[in-house]
């Protein structure tokens, strides 16, 4: 390559200076016409849709704190709320504990790994109609899951029929599919503690168990931390899955935020509307930021690795 | 002997681990078997007795008679998908540059604005979304599944990142050559920022062709889904045509397989720069 002289910015006439500031609004202008439109324009509406009674025809009525007070009286979003924590204690445990085995096993491997990596992040870029519509044929009566366990074991399981059931399959699917992923970033995490901290363990004596309780584990700390973060926006935004494959049901006990939120906006007008509806989703994200705080403050601490 | 006895338990875990993969493969390898088998062997055997292309045949030359047109379907999620995709490419490269490389008025601000947008969990803005297009005329066009997503934060983010790291000696000397913007943007910043623009694209592509609820909302007429809502909407209604429904499923999630195959690479590196 050929040498660049240095370019002292003084040194630049100021009317090049000027000129490319305008330059640089100019880029931006298109970037900032679209954000004004939806991002601010919307972000408005939110906070106006919170205060009013509206169903898209007649003109938007102002209903103050009635949204609210509404909504906590609204039998419907307590079980909505207890239902995504439901789901929560089944997904997160479960694609936090397989993720980071998935790691650690893919980091010994010598031979298969890009096969084993690509297999389990192929997953993840499945399309959320076609997997749930997969799942629910593959889980189905008598799916072939079924079928291999009548002609194994001599019973059936009701994946989707059985309320707790049919929150553990969808949070099985929903592990499926990001089990990859998550992994990648936990082996990111651990290829990036030094070899020397193990070997000093082992001078001093330590099993295969205490490396991993004192060393490992807390050395994931940041991309667990990560990981959990994720898991809980995916939880409270939940959608494809559940409207496909159960509708909500069985019981209402699949019934999700977003569900919830569509259902108002969309299916019940005449009563609740988009209004009701932007009140359930700003609770929906204050809920799940305090959670997110929450498992910070417990959870997070300050890793140093020498 | 300790060495032998680590040695198999190596071996015994690539054979556990290349299992577990071959086993997260199933749903796609099941998926794909049972479009092409017999409609009576797609819940009894594993490996069809005979190929068959029916399923096929009948989601793309007879399912428009049932107002379920995948062919239409297909090209709205290819157009919507690819448009979309250039678009956030070409606006997140130029405003991205923006951002890292030139000092202007607020553009430190910008910076901060298009981090904090972020923040914000994407189910907040669905319904004020759903207004704002609505307000704008677009409910049933595909400009409603185009527009809201000419421009995307997290591109521009991306982008502003991996320019930072270009020296600004390169830019400074293509202007003082008499090089314009537009010359210093397309010419020389894009070519080095390859990867990014691959990595922008893949995600882009994927999550628009994926999107479901967003399409949901804003589109009713059958002419104008994408093929999310379409096959969503024939399983709906039709879906004891299992066959058919089978061979929808691999029309919408195979295209995406493939280009995960093909652009693996960056997929990886998108992960690892997330991770920053």
């Amino acid at each position: 390559m050929t040498e660049i002289p240095k370019i002292d910015r003084k040194s630049i006439p100021k009317t090049l200076q000027r000129r490319q500031s305008i330059n640089g609004t100019f880029l931006i202008a298109p970037y900032l016409g679209h954000q004004a439109v939806f991002f601010g324009y919307a972000l408005l509406w939110l906070v106006f849709l919170t205060f009013h009674r509206w169903n898209y025809l007649s003109p938007p009525q102002w209903y103050g704190l009635n949204n609210f007070v509404q909504l906590f009286n609204d039998q419907t979003f307590w079980l909505v709320v207890g239902n995504t924590f439901n789901f929560i204690a089944y997904y997160i445990p479960m694609v936090l504990i397989l993720s980071i085995l998935f790691a650690m096993g893919l980091s010994k491997l010598r031979y298969l790994t890009t096969f084993v990596a690509l297999s389990f992040l192929v997953a993840n870029v499945a399309s959320g109609v076609s997997y749930s519509i997969v799942f629910t044929k593959l889980f189905s009566e008598n799916g072939p899951i079924n079928r291999f366990l009548w002609q194994s074991f001599g019973f059936t399981i009701p994946w989707f029929s059985e309320p707790q059931l049919a929150i553990f399959s969808i949070a099985l699917m929903v592990t499926w599919k990001f089990i990859g992923y998550y992994g990648l970033i936990f082996l990111a995490g651990i290829q990036g503690i030094p070899k020397s901290l193990y070997e000093a363990a082992e001078l001093d004596g330590a099993n295969r168990r205490q490396k991993f309780f004192k060393i490992t584990l807390p050395l994931l700390n940041p991309s667990m931390i990560m990981v959990i973060v994720m898991a809980i926006t995916l939880s409270f935004g939940i959608f494809t899955e559940p409207y496909m494959i159960t509708g909500g049901g069985p019981m209402r006990r699949t019934y999700t935020f977003m569900m919830f939120i569509y259902d108002n906006a969309f299916r019940r007008f005449t009563t609740t509307g988009p209004g009701y509806a932007a009140t359930i989703s700003i609770l929906a994200a204050a809920l799940s930021f305090s959670c997110i705080f929450a498992i910070r403050k417990i959870m997070e601490r300050d890793v140093e690795m020498i | 002997m300790k060495i032998r006895k680590k040695t198999v338990m190596l071996i015994i875990l690539e054979v556990v681990m290349g299992g577990l993969a071959v086993f997260w493969l199933y749903p796609y390898i099941w998926l794909t078997l049972s479009s092409v088998k017999p409609v009576d062997e797609i819940y009894t055997r594993f490996f069809p007795s005979r190929f068959t292309f029916e399923h096929f045949q009948f989601i793309f030359v007879a399912s428009d008679r049932m107002d379920r047109d995948f062919v239409r379907a297909l090209w709205n999620s290819i157009f919507v998908s690819t448009t979309v995709t250039f678009s956030v490419i070409l606006t997140s490269g130029f405003v991205g540059y923006a951002i890292a490389k030139i000092h202007f008025w607020g553009s430190k601000f910008l910076k901060g604005f298009t981090i904090f947008q972020m923040l914000f969990p994407g189910f907040m803005f669905t319904i004020p979304s759903f207004v704002v297009v609505r307000n704008l005329g677009l409910i049933d066009s595909l400009a409603a599944l185009i527009v809201p997503g000419l421009f995307g934060a997290w591109g521009v983010f991306m982008f502003s990142q991996s320019f930072k790291s270009i020296p600004t000696e390169y830019i400074e000397a293509a202007r003082v050559e008499g090089a314009s913007e537009m010359w210093v943007v397309v010419r020389l910043m894009f070519p080095l920022a390859r990867s990014t623009a691959s990595i922008v694209g893949l995600f882009t592509f994927i999550g628009v062709w994926d999107n479901f609820l967003w399409p949901l909302m804003v589109i009713q007429d059958y002419d104008k889904m994408p093929l999310s809502v379409l096959l969503a909407s024939f399983n709906h209604q039709y879906g004891s045509y299992v066959g058919p429904v089978l061979a929808g499923s691999v029309i919408q999630t195979i295209p995406m397989v493939l280009i995960f195959l093909f652009f693996r690479k960056y997929f990886l590196k998108g992960i690892s720069m997330s991770l920053k």
